[in-house]
């Protein structure tokens, strides 16, 4: 007997939002990519099809980061001592997004020259991050959207402390806003309400809605990104906002990839365990929604991007 | 053995007013306690427990040990300041106490207050059960030795067809000199105590012999945590003779319920909070008697009503487990009661009936409230709130009532707000911004300086910040608006409401982030009741038909700016009623007629209650709520068209 599968029908759709921009549109960048779109809950491909593939962001820091695991240090070797020279590696490894995080210790000078070598070694479309502290970040970004103006850079962090200066900094010089909130649909929904309200347009803003690695809370940052796919696919405007989930940053921290000496041996071998963690919270968020992905290893870069195109066929 | 620890006493010398007064206590005393006394009241309105600073006293000479100087800043600490509530004699002291905000006691009068109807239809015999009854007696001679007790129930027997009556001891104390002193020609006031078949007539009074169109006084009293409110009432025509109001002098003893529970833990501190409410209820009964040129002792019936925790400290029952999870009241519908185990000065005997309540935070101020209201016999699908410290809730119509109670804290009372005070002289109450100039405009209660703003101040300033753009919708200060009345100050940014020259005090009057957070936590969790109450009964706020506001703060509650910031449901102006206290309405209605005593009892029985804590649900509506006006913009289309009016005139000026 044949089964019909039930099909459910949407009223809402994700925006569509384009990130880079080339030198037809301004920018230095060799191609535009376009992620969200969806009008369907995650690869239900018998429902809609899945326009976008997600993305790949490759995670690099201004300065030689001190507090990464010693596996990553190995991974990256030289490249890590020069954001250029790291940025041309990531690409390199699999990379179709970059993301370069600041650092505390950076001035406005040391930030907007780091964005610009990144940005002369390669083409691929750049977000921004500041260190995370508000004030820190304000000078930064500032500095950054200002020397890197009409790039359509993805800039972070923008949260409700300092969307204000984000935001304006982003209008003035065409870049789009990583609209970041502790793991809550409503607090989401709002700061991309004060966003648009400040009269940004609604096709450049991309949501962090903050995530836990695997076993530290991944399952309440699915459960709100599935909630926050829900609310935007039945017409709630504020929500349709594609997602970037920072998972390298949070599997990292974990203790079953950050230590390697003193564990039961029935954690098995360090690195394919490190690895292991980054990639499975990479799929799993993937399944919930994300549409960009921000890894630290070339080999779960690899690996995850396999899992993606199968996604996409299956 | 007893082991007695030698306490030193010490001298404590208090100032105030230039007035000194002193005081031995031994080691270890609270200079609170030692303040009390002294006979100096101390405000602690957080209920001694050291949060809100308002107790700071300066220590002029000597010591003092401090269990806690949190609410103290470095430089007050520095000049000697220290909690009263927290801090411990050890050794002689000289104590300054700077000048206590005056509780001012604000009386309603009968010229200011409204005309109460009588229902229609009243009538003493028909709707009272209690009766008063003429009787004459013969004097006890050598030849008829009866004895008092006996030679009233005959004649009341006799001349009244009382088969079965009984008195209290009290009563039987007081009789054989009221019979002589009104030469045994005496009114008798008395209600049935038994049942209609098997009546058992209680006496409840003996008077010197009254007209028959005489008053009868009883009393319609409303315990709020704020104020106390009493109608004195003559049940032979129905009509309110007078009405007052006084703070709760518990005040100074927590300003909500919670820090009044706690301060029952402390000792004795139950028979202080239950001495002072009757303190006042009975100052509050001598008042009204003047009035009515009458006196207390002749008050024969007070109906009472109150929340759960006004209730439970009147009768000196213990409250804490209204506090502590699973949040149970003692009892929620209290016996009848005789005036004279309560302490009240009215006539010993007097009925005093506490109206029944549903739950730990629905209360009989809200029983009586929908009685007065209507809410339980309306067609029409109504919300009822009545806006005081809690926000009690409650839904439906003639067929059904559900009802919540959400702890909106005392943000519109003006506490947790640097400038907030309550609604008296001084107090900001109403304020319009200049959406250009951001320049304000001040209505002042009293038409005086400004001292400080009030709750109703409080919601037409967040209006208007929000719809000028200084707030946005999460409720941060813009602080790039080209203005020096927003600046950053200690708690995040902040605007001045009143520069120092034009206030009180001197200093300038503000409102910052935090209270800006404050008032939105408390409006959140309001509406967010309103939509959880819905949601159980599988409506949305859409489909309520008539809104009604009770709480005497309701009435100055200005409705358009309410809704701006969502604390309202965005209904039509001409939904919304204000009902004033309707606690005490219902209280009289009560009091008037069995019949509407007895529906109190029905709708507190018809009540379902639903507990927000539960589950997550509410707090779910709480974030989504906690926006200026709401994070689903759909819910308030009347404000989502006044914000996109207004950006698009300062677009076309532009």
């Amino acid at each position: 007997m044949p089964i019909e599968i039930p099909k459910d029908k949407w009223n809402g759709k994700v925006r569509t939002i384009n990130l880079g921009a080339t030198a037809a549109e301004g920018g230095t960048r060799a191609k535009v990519i376009t992620v969200g779109g969806e009008t369907s809950m995650p690869y239900l491909h018998f429902e809609a099809p899945t326009p976008n593939t997600p993305l790949i962001a490759v995670e690099i820091k201004s300065r030689k980061p001190t507090d990464w695991s010693p596996l990553l240090a190995e991974a990256w070797g030289e490249a890590m001592n020069n954001p250029a020279a790291w940025a041309k590696a990531a690409e390199a490894a699999g990379a179709e997004m970059l993301i370069l995080w600041l650092t505390l210790e950076d001035t406005p000078a040391d930030a907007v020259s780091a964005v610009k070598a990144v940005l002369a070694a390669s083409g691929l479309p750049l977000a921004v991050f500041g260190p995370g502290q508000a004030e820190k970040d304000n000078d930064l970004m500032v500095a950054v959207a200002e020397a890197a103006k009409g790039e359509r850079l993805l800039l972070g962090i923008c949260e409700d402390k300092n969307y204000r200066t984000i935001v304006a900094t982003a209008m003035a010089n065409g870049h789009l806003v990583n609209a970041r909130t502790p793991m809550d649909v409503n607090l989401a929904k709002q700061l991309n309400i004060l966003i648009t309200d400040m009269g940004l347009p609604a096709d450049r803003i991309i949501m962090d809605p903050t995530v836990g690695a695997l076993g530290y809370g991944i399952e309440y940052g699915y459960s709100v990104m599935e909630r926050l796919r829900l609310a935007a696919l039945q017409g709630d405007s504020m929500t349709q906002f594609p997602m970037l989930v920072t998972v390298g940053f949070e599997a990292w921290k974990a203790k079953e990839s950050k230590v390697g000496e003193g564990v039961p041996a029935s954690w098995g071998k360090w690195e394919a365990r490190a690895i292991n963690w980054e990639i499975t919270t990479a799929t799993a968020l993937i399944e919930s929604g994300a549409s960009i992905v921000v890894l630290r290893h070339p080999e779960s870069v690899k690996r995850v991007k396999a899992a993606i195109s199968e996604l996409m066929t299956a | 053995m007893t082991f007695d620890l030698v306490f030193m006493n010490h001298t404590i010398t208090f100032t105030l007013d230039e007035k000194q007064t002193t005081v031995n206590v031994p080691t270890g005393t609270l200079l609170s306690d030692a303040a009390h006394l002294a006979g100096i009241e101390i405000g602690q309105p957080c209920g001694g427990q050291g949060r809100c600073g308002r107790c700071a006293v300066q220590v002029l000479s000597g010591n003092v040990r401090r269990r806690s100087t949190l609410r103290l800043s470095p430089e007050a600490l520095e000049q000697g300041f220290a909690l009263a509530c927290q801090s411990i004699v050890e050794g002689d002291a000289a104590i300054h106490v700077p000048q206590q905000e005056k509780i001012e006691r604000n009386l309603t009068t009968d010229r200011v207050a409204a005309e109460v109807q009588v229902p229609d239809g009243y009538a003493f015999e028909w709707s009272q059960p209690i009766r008063r009854a003429t009787v004459h007696l013969n004097p006890p001679t050598m030849d008829d030795q009866t004895d008092d007790w006996s030679r009233l129930q005959t004649a009341l027997r006799t001349q009244h067809q009382l088969e079965n009556t009984t008195a209290s001891l009290a009563l039987l104390r007081r009789l054989g000199e009221i019979l002589r002193a009104s030469e045994w020609q005496i009114s008798v006031i008395y209600s049935n105590i038994g049942s209609y078949e098997a009546p058992l007539f209680q006496i409840l009074d003996i008077r010197q012999l009254e007209d028959l169109d005489d008053p009868v006084y009883a009393a319609a009293i409303d315990i709020g945590t704020t104020t106390v409110s009493l109608w004195l009432v003559d049940l032979i025509s129905g009509q309110v003779k007078a009405q007052v109001a006084e703070y709760n002098s518990q005040i100074a003893r927590g300003e909500d319920v919670i820090s009044r529970i706690i301060y029952t833990g402390k000792s004795g501190g139950s028979a202080d909070l239950q001495q002072r409410v009757v303190e006042t209820i009975n100052r509050l009964t001598e008042a009204a008697c003047k009035r009515a040129k009458t006196r207390p002792e002749n008050v024969i019936k007070a109906i009472i009503a109150g929340n759960s925790t006004m209730i439970h400290l009147l009768l000196g029952i213990p409250a804490a487990s209204i506090r502590l999870s699973p949040f149970i009241t003692a009892v929620n519908h209290p016996p009848i009661l005789a005036s004279r185990e309560i302490g009240f000065n009215f006539c010993p005997d007097a009925i005093i009936d506490c109206l029944p309540g549903v739950a730990s935070y629905v209360g009989a101020d809200i029983t009586a409230g929908v009685l007065s209201s209507g809410l339980d016999t309306a067609e029409d699908i109504t919300l009822f709130i009545d806006v005081g410290t809690n926000g009690e809730i409650v839904f439906g119509n003639r067929d059904w009532l559900v009802t919540c109670a959400c702890s909106a804290g005392p943000a519109f009372e003006g506490a947790g707000v640097v400038d907030g005070m309550r609604a008296t002289t001084g107090a900001i109450e109403e304020v319009w911004i200049n959406g250009e100039t951001f320049e304000p405009s001040l209505r002042v209660i009293g038409g005086k300086k400004a001292k400080g703003i009030c709750g109703s101040g409080l919601i037409s300033l967040i209006a208007e910040m929000f719809l000028t753009g200084l707030l946005d919708k999460a409720g941060n200060v813009n602080l790039t608006l080209p203005t020096n009345r927003v600046r950053a100050g200690d708690h995040g940014g902040e605007y001045v409401v009143a520069w120092g020259a034009e206030t009180e005090t001197g200093r300038d009057v503000v409102i910052t982030r935090v209270d800006v957070d404050n008032l939105l936590r408390a409006k959140a969790a309001i509406y967010a009741g309103f939509s959880m109450l819905a949601e159980q009964v599988g409506m949305t706020l859409e489909d309520v038909q008539q809104m009604y506001i009770g709480g005497s703060f309701g009435k100055y509650i200005n409705v358009e700016k309410a809704v701006q910031i969502g604390l309202l449901p965005d209904l039509a102006w001409d939904k919304f009623k204000f009902l004033g206290n309707t606690a005490i309405k219902g209280a009289y209605l009560a009091l008037l007629d069995t019949q509407q005593r007895e529906r109190v009892d029905d709708i507190a029985r018809r009540m379902t209650y639903i507990e927000l804590s539960a589950d997550n649900s509410f707090y779910e509506a709480f974030t989504s709520a906690l926006f200026l006006p709401h994070t689903d913009l759909f819910r308030f289309p009347s404000v989502e068209a006044a914000i996109l009016s207004k950006v698009e005139s300062q677009r076309s000026d532009s």
